[in-house]
């Protein structure tokens, strides 16, 4: 059977594969930087002295945290057009489509880890740095923009970027919604062509050949922002 | 100009502070002391606002720093306050850190805020840093950059706390330095410290808190001379014979 692969349909279909691996690309850099950016609002909120909107974004995070990725896509997908049917009281649910649905889902799901990076984040600088910039005047808003979060966030760079990494990997489950992605991608050319295992053997090298840079990249990084320090 | 009037406050039931009252006159430079645990670094951050107090009243040349309606960040731009642990912004140049909230506070422009930034530098001989970062300097250089960076909201009082305790012993004299010649411009100046050769030198009066509470209150003279508590006696005599 081994005898029987032929990997020139990975040269033949590679446009097509590659278009693949932009969406994927695409989906985990954008929900990586919006992932973030709604992450720091949470980490904010949970930390915030006024406690019922410390108590939602707890509950929100430990919700998102607790519930399987693939369900929460699922959830996103099947079950949001239903619900928005039910509260406008359209005649058929929205047609939302599985790609925008994807991002919704990742960004909604991620910042839920983020937030919890950059808490860790936030606690790690020291309260006499709050202190201090208030005592110059700097409102919350100013004195966590100027002060706060640069310094927090260059602390948690390296577990940011892990976590896109994990992200990057958890990106190949919008498949199952019939999404084009990488995996999306071989998967149509396996199944048309009959080529499972050379499609499948093709993206599980491109993965481990990016993934393995990559963390290898932020170890060095690790490395040099320790030597700083 | 700073009026303390019968401030208490509470961790949880644990009293920290018991009726303070005192007040800073404009130009007036006086020194907090006592033991560790008295509850003057508390009293100091209460001024400005840094820690809340439950009962009593602190008056800001007027403005009631307690009070509800009262604009915090605006009455603290107008108190100058140094730290123990200097807490200048690690990831800004010396530069930045004295020009940050000249430019975001008080609304002045990049070129303003440099030129005074530079000029406060100079003062307390730091100009040729203003490039580093504050990582790369001494810890008396930092609490100098901290002193400078305070002066450039052209404060109406000073608020010192600790600002030498976290210095090596050589290192103390180049702070301290900074701050009797400012006490000397006259300066209205809140100090928390146990340099009681800074207090005799330029202090007109020295509080002596113990348990969170203003045991003493006295003109220098009167406070070096004779203390009347028997606490502040033995703080002094255990603070003075070594």
């Amino acid at each position: 059977m081994i005898g029987d692969l032929d990997f020139e349909i990975v040269g033949r279909t590679l446009p097509f594969l590659l278009k693949g691996l932009e969406y994927t690309a695409q989906l985990t850099v954008i929900t990586a930087l919006c992932g973030t950016a709604f992450g720091t609002l949470l980490a904010m909120a949970r930390l915030s002295s006024f406690s019922p909107l410390a108590l939602a974004a707890a509950g929100y995070v430990n919700l998102m945290r607790s519930v399987p990725l693939l369900l929460v896509i699922f959830w996103f997908y099947f079950l949001v057009p239903v619900l928005l049917q039910s509260l406008t009281g359209a005649e058929r649910p929205p047609q939302i489509g599985a790609e925008r649905s994807a991002y919704f889902t990742f960004i909604m799901f991620e910042a839920a880890y983020f937030c919890e990076i950059m808490r860790a984040g936030i606690q790690s600088i020291s309260k006499g740095q709050a202190s201090a910039a208030s005592a110059l005047g700097l409102n919350y808003w100013q004195s966590m923009a100027l002060v706060i979060l640069p310094q927090a966030f260059r602390n948690m760079l390296p577990v940011l970027l892990s976590q896109t990494i994990i992200l990057f990997q958890d990106a190949s489950l919008v498949s199952l919604l019939n999404v084009t992605d990488f995996v999306g991608a071989a998967t149509k050319i396996a199944q048309r062509d009959s080529r499972v295992v050379e499609m499948y053997l093709f993206v599980a090298v491109v993965y481990f050949a990016m993934c393995y840079t990559l963390s290898y990249g932020v170890k060095r990084l690790q490395a040099k922002i320790a030597i700083v320090h | 100009m700073i009026e303390i009037k019968n401030v208490s406050k509470w961790y949880g039931s644990f009293q920290v502070l018991t009726a303070c009252s005192t007040q800073v006159k404009k130009g007036e430079v006086v020194v907090v002391c006592g033991p560790s645990g008295s509850g003057k670094s508390t009293l100091i951050k209460c001024v400005n606002g840094l820690e809340s107090f439950q009962k009593g009243e602190i008056l800001v040349e007027g403005v009631s720093v307690g009070a509800a309606g009262t604009d915090l960040p605006k009455l603290r731009s107008r108190i100058g306050m140094v730290f123990q642990n200097f807490e200048l912004f690690p990831h800004m140049t010396v530069m930045r850190n004295l020009t940050l909230a000249q430019e975001k506070v008080l609304g002045r422009s990049a070129e303003e805020s440099t030129t005074k930034g530079l000029a406060l530098l100079e003062r307390v001989g730091l100009a040729d840093q203003r490039n580093k970062h504050p990582g790369q300097l001494s810890g008396g250089q930092q609490q100098r950059v901290a002193i400078a960076r305070a002066l450039a909201m052209d404060p109406i009082a000073m608020l010192f706390d600790e600002p030498t305790s976290a210095l090596d012993p050589e290192m103390i004299n180049e702070v301290l330095d900074v701050m009797v010649e400012l006490a000397r411009e006259g300066m209205t100046m809140m100090v928390v410290t146990h340099e009681m050769g800074f207090a005799r030198k330029v202090a007109h009066r020295v509080i002596f808190m113990d348990h969170g509470e203003i045991v003493e209150d006295a003109a220098k003279e009167e406070f070096f001379g004779s203390p009347r508590s028997e606490r502040a006696q033995q703080f002094l005599s255990k603070i003075l014979h070594h």
